[in-house]
């Protein structure tokens, strides 16, 4: 059973489902329409991470794969790097996450950004998209 | 609810999955993470190390192989196939390893 097959299936009951797809537009490309409620697009602020989330929204948007929210990541100058995202994103919901040594840190440990660092920059930039879903 | 977490490779995708998820769950929620990258390491940033990472990719490259006859549903799936991470989330890794399909 594939991802887009598991995410298709539907019914996870009461359950909450969080699904990191593969990176790329594979797992999008292949899910059927309207399989999910919200579609987050993470992005850095480069051209090419941009590009991948340009058409990575085209594609949740066509298919109506739910309300579609932007993490812009790793940002370090927040009225440039928001410039940029709105440039190549349009008028979209974004919640900004700070470059951040502890996420690199927690990488490199090999263990949760929440269990290396419980108060880091970041880690309150992503816990706040929970308060967008309520 | 059902939310999906795309982005390029290196975007922040796994970690953005794994500080949503564990929120959620600390908010009451009964919460599944599904790891659908190709190179599975949600366990990690979940917090589950990556000796339960590397075990649960291993049954899911069992279950490629063609050990079970017909599709589980996801709750077997999660139940066979899945473990426990921190804050009660359910994790589960559903990646397609890289294999020819057949016919």
């Amino acid at each position: 059973m594939s991802a887009e097959q598991l995410l298709g299936s539907g019914d996870f009951g009461t359950a909450t489902v969080v699904a990191d797809l593969e990176a790329g537009l594979g797992t999008l490309s292949r899910l059927e329409a309207e399989k999910v409620d919200l579609t987050v697009v993470v992005v850095e602020p480069t051209p090419r991470s941009l590009d991948v989330g340009a058409r990575a929204l085209s594609i949740a948007r066509e298919k109506q794969q739910g309300r579609t929210l932007v993490v812009a990541n790793k940002v370090r100058d927040v009225d440039a790097d928001l410039a940029r995202v709105r440039e190549w994103l349009g008028d979209v919901e974004v919640v900004v996450v700070p470059e951040d040594d502890a996420v690199v840190e927690a990488d490199a440990r090999g263990i949760a950004l929440f269990d290396h660092d419980p108060g880091s920059p970041a880690l309150a930039s992503l816990a706040s998209i929970a308060d967008l879903l309520v | 609810m059902k939310i999906a977490v795309t982005g390029k490779g290196g975007s922040g995708k796994t970690t953005t999955s794994a500080a949503l998820a564990r929120t959620l769950a600390r908010r009451g929620l009964a919460v599944v993470a599904l790891d659908c990258d190709t190179n599975p390491n949600l366990g990690i940033s979940l917090g589950v190390g990556d000796q339960e990472t590397e075990r649960l990719l291993t049954l899911r490259e069992r279950l490629d192989e063609g050990g079970v006859e017909h599709a589980p549903g996801w709750d077997e799936l999660m139940e066979r196939f899945g473990t426990d991470a921190p804050d009660g989330v359910r994790l589960g890794v559903i990646t397609r390893i890289e294999n020819p399909e057949p016919g």
